[in-house]
């Protein structure tokens, strides 16, 4: 299940023995001023949009929030939508491949070999994501730099690289694999953790299985053993030096869940776990969690939906039952953002003011504004939570076309990267930030 | 006969100098060599020379009793070597000689041993590859077959039902252009090619893989079906067409390969949308030591062996201060180094322990399995049964306190391969040394490097690993293995002292044709040489030691066929080809190894020389009193390079040791900066004819002369000082321990042999092994017998 042998690869093989948090930045350095995180939740294929988006924009007052967004409804407060705000990202692939790969690059795609349902063919998109950038801003500041930077969570993301299954890139033909898998997760953020416990737990039995040899050795050739329980005891007293680490929760997960449609909803739950406990930490500020892939196509047969997402989608509105089946699917990723949120909320900022959530921005979004028509059109985007210091509990409607390079630009701003003046197509950039978020 | 001593080889060796008191001792008298050497040599020399404040270095080497003599007569005293010359001289040499000078002296004084050592970093790898390798299915036939399997689809995908044919490719570069393999048989536009196969390098080390190509492909290297490959190139997006993967590799293992390519677009199936292009592919390699270049024929089987274990850790260096890797010595990063590995093998083996264990994760027994699995594991990792105390302290204890099953295995496997019974070879535990798991043990890390097979534990646990013939057996079986040929390539590689080369430069005004990539030409062609020869070491047939020094073909291809002036038909492959109307003499006349001992410009007689007197014939040399850069040429406009060594080095401080270097170095003139054969050289203006005239002391006999690279290869074919180098380089790398622990007989015993055998070198392999199955510390007069020797 994990595959340790990659997480090797990814960490830099050095880091298996020699783990230890304590010599990484920020877990020195309290909060001395407030974290601002961001976490980017993708969910595919559009959604039904007059289930979706609220009638007027404005304060969301009591008025109920359409059945899409009622699982955020604990949330109202800090809830806010953003409604015309389009990716007119042209040139190659499919409004698919195009919907994900520019949605957070806000660039278009390398010509290349994938083929799409419609259009020419493409490759990877030539520029990286708003997400990486973050992370490349923060890491180059001893203040803000963490553990790993970024995090990229996945859900059900199928086990192949193609257009349709990568949205984070850090650079151009540069995409980043989520990892779907929460037990690759675990090992990732824990398994360093893991490694010294089980170290730790057998030094014991080491040292007497070298005095039980050396006893029977001439004295010529005890030296070497000496020297060698010497560097024993050295071991140990290192691995039990304490280590400088914000204390929380470290999630127990659920053993033998296996990577399988059916376990979509326990696989959601275990990287939220994950997600929080990492931000908790200060592992990371910025992650994406990736549900599925563009034109995914889970079957959401615990809703008592047997048909794939993707096949649902592509129905026209007239037909009813679909519609209401795509409301329910797409309100059941809502509960799951819910859920992240509530965590995040009952989870107290450590060192600093109010809970997670206060300094915590969830944002929502699909490649698609509806799946039949596959527009580009008003992209789903919606905003919970406190971190970006936007004005929430309202819809918002940005009137005349708003390139959606504009709110990557806004986000930026946001978490305090100012000095970025375009992002992606710069032609898409037109005023700089939207205006009217905060 | 005469011992050289390692434990000073390359350090103090012949140090007789200055200062003396005048006195004359009357010729023809009766010569009291202890005499003389407390009238005339202790002051400076100490007693029993251990030297003294005036020449602080002990008095020993390995020069025989004529080569002091004559060196005693000629230059000591220092300032009035005409004080002791003649008899006196001869008896002095032989006093300094028997009583400390010599190796063998100092073998007396100071008796060698069989030392407690860890693994090496080469075992430790080996024993990690075939500890986990041992629990996979049983290996596979290896064919002379060169080249990979390919099968070429119509359509886009591997489908079996669109294959239209299987051949084998020697390798692959390929521009179908836009018409594709096959017009007839082919879609220009679609079709697929699956190339599988494994790979055999040379090299240890990194290799970086390169795939070129603008269209659909994916490399997996080392890897099964279900891994992730090296190279990803399914999504072809915007200019990129050239695609890399890095992967440490160890030499003269096979790991599988497999290069899937796609000449169609990917994605949704749409012919509508596909435009003609060319298709082209190519599957290259930068080895170690090598360039870029298309991985060539020799390299690639074109059947898919297992997939090799390889742990990625770093160790630090061996030492290697006598002459070879020994684990005599331990250091924090090397503790390092072995605990970090332990957990990285721990996590492979989780990762994959259902497999090996034959299991599955909701198997009711697994816990049972698993501990039964941790149980073999240390067994094989210990090299023997475990006892009852070990058995609770490895398996049982982590089973019954881990917090859950993947940390107790991770605990016991961490345990094992962190004890010492697996670290340290050979532990004289509960008297077990000497047993049978002993001797399997030292058989197999004497010829592989690693851990006993099945077949050698299962001899070793029924009592048939006991007499000299069951232990024979053993050996010229495991001498059949890949194994033994990895090891003794990288054994010949390290006796021509090119296991760590530098990088190969020449001056680019002067041999324009020389390019990086001849340079790792004439590197892969002196693997061929080498591996031409153990391919008739280990399958059972004669391998004489001197076609090494005397073969006159050097195995070329076409691009350093055309270097060398001669037209090698197939330029991609290597083959056997006499040069220079039979001038060339083995690994000797190896264009690798003169353009290696050579400047940019210029030959090196003292580089060649400095590697024939200690490699090839297995002298000790000091380091010079100080570093020297060689005479510019234009100074002595004039002067041949050898007549510019001999001004160079004709002051006496240089002599003690150039005398016998240069004349070595000399027969090798003929030979250029980059190998070329030549019959004159420029001198100034002037083209002058080349002296390759040389000449040698042996320790036991007078001078010899020699002509030339072929007189040299016929002089060292059958000098006894080189067979003597050959036979403790060999010893030395198998066993990883001095000759002399094994007694002052094991090395006449084994050169003996070995002339008796016709200096065949699978018998001098098999003979060594034959010592070294047995422990040192009860060699007495083992050896002679177990040799059949008749002394």
């Amino acid at each position: 299940m994990i595959s340790r042998r990659s997480l090797l690869k990814q960490l830099g093989v050095s880091s298996a023995v020699l783990p230890f948090l304590g010599n990484l930045p920020s877990f020195a350095a309290a909060a001395t001023t407030p974290r601002k995180r961001l976490v980017i939740v993708f969910s595919p294929d559009g959604v039904v949009k007059k289930n979706f988006w609220p009638t007027e924009p404005g304060p969301f007052g009591d008025t109920p929030l359409p059945a899409i967004l009622e699982p955020f409804t604990p949330f109202r407060d800090q809830l806010l939508t953003l409604e015309g705000v389009h990716n007119r990202i042209a040139g190659d692939g499919d409004g698919h491949m195009r919907g994900i790969g520019c949605l957070l690059t806000g660039i278009e795609l390398f010509p290349g070999n994938i083929q799409g349902g419609s259009d020419t063919p493409a490759g990877w998109a030539s520029g990286l994501s708003i997400d990486q950038e973050l992370k490349n801003f923060f890491q180059s500041n001893q203040a803000t730099a963490t553990r790993f930077g970024s995090l990229e969570f996945g859900v059900l993301v199928p086990d192949r690289a193609d257009t349709w299954t990568r949205m984070v890139y850090a650079g151009p033909n540069k995409p980043i694999a989520p990892i779907d898998d929460p037990y690759q997760m675990y090992a990732k953020l824990y398994g360093q953790v893991k490694d010294r416990e089980n170290m730790q737990s057998v030094l014991d039995d080491l040292q007497e299985e070298l005095a039980s040899v050396a006893s029977r050795l001439p004295a010529e050739d005890r030296r070497i053993l000496e020297e060698h329980t010497q560097l024993v005891r050295e071991f140990e007293q290192e691995l039990a030096a304490p280590r400088e680490t914000i204390p929380h929760q470290v999630p127990v997960l659920e053993q033998d869940v296996v990577d399988e449609n059916d376990e979509m909803p326990r696989i959601s739950r275990m990287q939220i776990e994950l997600l929080v406990a990492s931000l908790a930490a200060d592992f990371t500020r910025v992650a994406t969690l990736q549900y599925t892939n563009s034109v995914g196509q889970p079957r959401f047969r615990w809703l008592d939906i047997s048909e794939g997402q993707h096949d649902l989608s592509h129905e026209p509105n007239s037909n009813e039952e679909a519609q209401e089946k795509l409301t329910k699917i797409n309100a059941w990723y809502a509960s799951e953002i819910a859920f992240l949120a509530k965590r995040l909320a009952e989870t107290p900022e450590p060192g600093g003011e109010g809970s997670m959530l206060d300094n915590t921005t969830i944002l929502w979004t699909n490649e698609l504004g509806e799946g039949n028509s596959h527009t580009h059109d008003n992209i789903p985007w919606v905003f919970l939570g406190g971190g970006l210091g936007l004005k929430t509990g309202r819809a918002m409607r940005v009137e005349g076309g708003g390139h959606h390079n504009r709110l990557l630009l806004s986000i930026a701003h946001a978490m305090g990267h100012t000095s970025l003046e375009r992002f992606g197509n710069p032609d898409y950039c037109g005023e700089g930030p939207l205006t009217g978020l905060s | 006969m005469l011992f050289r001593s390692f434990t000073t080889r390359g350090a103090a060796g012949v140090i007789l100098a200055v200062v003396l008191t005048a006195s004359v001792t009357t010729e023809g008298s009766e010569s009291d060599g202890e005499a003389i050497y407390r009238e005339h040599c202790q002051s400076c020399h100490g007693e029993g020379g251990a030297g003294s404040d005036a020449s602080p270095n002990p008095l020993v080497g390995d020069r025989s009793v004529s080569q002091l003599t004559s060196y005693i007569a000629d230059t000591m005293p220092e300032g009035e070597p005409e004080a002791i010359v003649g008899a006196d001289a001869r008896a002095v040499a032989a006093y300094i000689h028997a009583t400390f000078y010599s190796p063998i002296a100092q073998d007396r004084l100071r008796p060698a041993r069989e030392e407690l050592s860890r693994l090496t970093v080469r075992q430790h790898r080996h024993v990690l590859a075939d500890l986990l390798g041992s629990f996979e299915r049983p290996t596979w036939n290896l064919t002379d077959e060169r080249g990979l399997q390919a099968s070429y689809y119509k359509g886009r995908n591997h489908d079996r039902r669109q294959l239209v044919f299987e051949r084998v490719d020697p390798m692959v570069n390929f521009d179908f252009g836009l018409e594709g393999p096959d017009p007839e048989l082919f879609e220009p536009g679609r079709f697929a090619i699956r190339w599988v196969g494994s790979l055999v390098p040379f090299e240890t080390g990194e290799y970086e893989f390169i795939v070129r190509t603008a269209h659909s492909a994916k490399l997996t290297v080392n890897g099964g079906w279900e891994d992730q490959p090296l190279i990803d190139a399914y999504v072809k997006s915007g200019n990129d067409t050239e695609y890399r993967g890095r992967v440490f590799l160890l030499g003269g293992r096979t790991y599988p390969l497999r290069l899937e390519f796609s000449k169609a677009n990917q994605g949704v199936n749409n012919e509508d949308r596909e435009v003609p292009t060319n298709a082209s592919i190519e599957l290259a390699w930068k080895p170690p030591h090598g360039v870029e270049e298309t991985i060539p024929e020799h390299c690639l089987l074109p059947l898919q062996s297992p997939s090799v274990y390889v742990a990625t850790t770093p160790f630090p260096p061996d030492d290697r201060s006598i002459g070879y890797e020994r684990g005599t010595r331990i250091s924090k990063a090397w503790f390092d180094a072995v605990s970090q590995v332990a957990l990285e093998t721990a996590g492979h083996v989780l990762e994959q322990v259902d497999r090996l264990a034959g299991c599955k994760r909701d198997d009711p027994e697994r816990r049972e399995k698993l501990q039964r699995f941790a149980g073999i594991f240390a067994e094989r990792a210990f090299r023997r049964p475990l006892n009852d105390e070990l058995t609770q302290r490895v398996i049982q204890q982590p089973f019954a306190e881990a917090p859950d099953l993947d940390a107790a295995l991770t605990r016991s496997i961490y345990l094992t391969l962190t004890s010492p019974r697996f670290l340290f070879r050979s532990l004289p535990d509960e008297a077990q040394q000497g047993d049978a798991y002993d001797t399997a043990a030292r058989l197999s890390f004497g010829l592989w490097d690693s851990l006993p097979d099945e077949p050698l534990s299962k001899a070793a646990a029924s009592g048939k690993l006991a007499s000299d013939a069951e232990i024979l057996e053993q050996a010229e079986r495991m001498l059949r293995d890949r194994r033994s040929r990895a090891k003794l390539h990288d054994f010949l590689i390290s006796w021509l002292g090119v296991d760590q080369p530098p990088e190969l430069l020449k001056d680019a005004s002067q041999f324009p044709e020389f390019t990086p990539r001849i340079a790792a030409s004439m590197r892969t062609s002196l693997h061929l040489q080498l591996d031409h020869l153990l391919t008739d070491a280990t399958s059972g047939r004669a391998s004489d030691f001197r076609r090494l020094l005397t073969a006159p073909e050097v195995f070329l291809d076409g691009p350093l066929g055309a270097f060398y002036g001669v037209d090698v038909p197939n330029a991609r492959a290597y083959r056997p080809v006499t040069l220079d109307d039979g001038q060339r003499a083995g690994v000797l006349t190896h264009p690798y190894l003169l353009s290696l001992r050579a400047y940019t410009d210029d030959t090196s007689p003292i580089h060649r020389g400095v590697f024939l007197t200690r490699n090839m014939l297995g002298n000790v040399l000091k380091p010079p009193p100080e570093a020297v850069t060689p005479l510019a040429a234009d100074l002595h406009p004039d002067l041949t390079t050898r007549e510019r060594v001999d001004l160079q080095t004709a002051p006496v401080g240089c002599q003690s040791c150039h005398a016998m270097i240069n004349p070595l170095g000399f027969s090798l003139e003929n030979f250029d900066a980059v190998g070329r054969y030549r019959r004159e050289e420029q001198a100034g203006q002037a083209t002058r004819p080349v002296d390759a005239s040389g000449s040698y002391v042996p320790r036991d006999g007078d001078l010899v002369t020699f002509d030339g690279g072929r007189e040299l290869a016929r002089f060292l074919a059958a000098s006894p000082d080189c067979h003597e180098a050959f036979v403790e380089d060999l010893f030395h790398a198998l066993a990883k321990q001095p000759t002399r622990a094994w007694g002052e007989d094991t090395l006449p015993a084994l050169q003996q042999r070995f002339a008796e055998n016709s200096y065949d070198f699978r018998m001098l392999v098999v003979d060594s092994m034959k010592v070294i199955a047995r422990p040192a510390a009860d060699h007495s007069s083992r050896v002679a017998v177990s040799l059949g020797e008749t002394r």
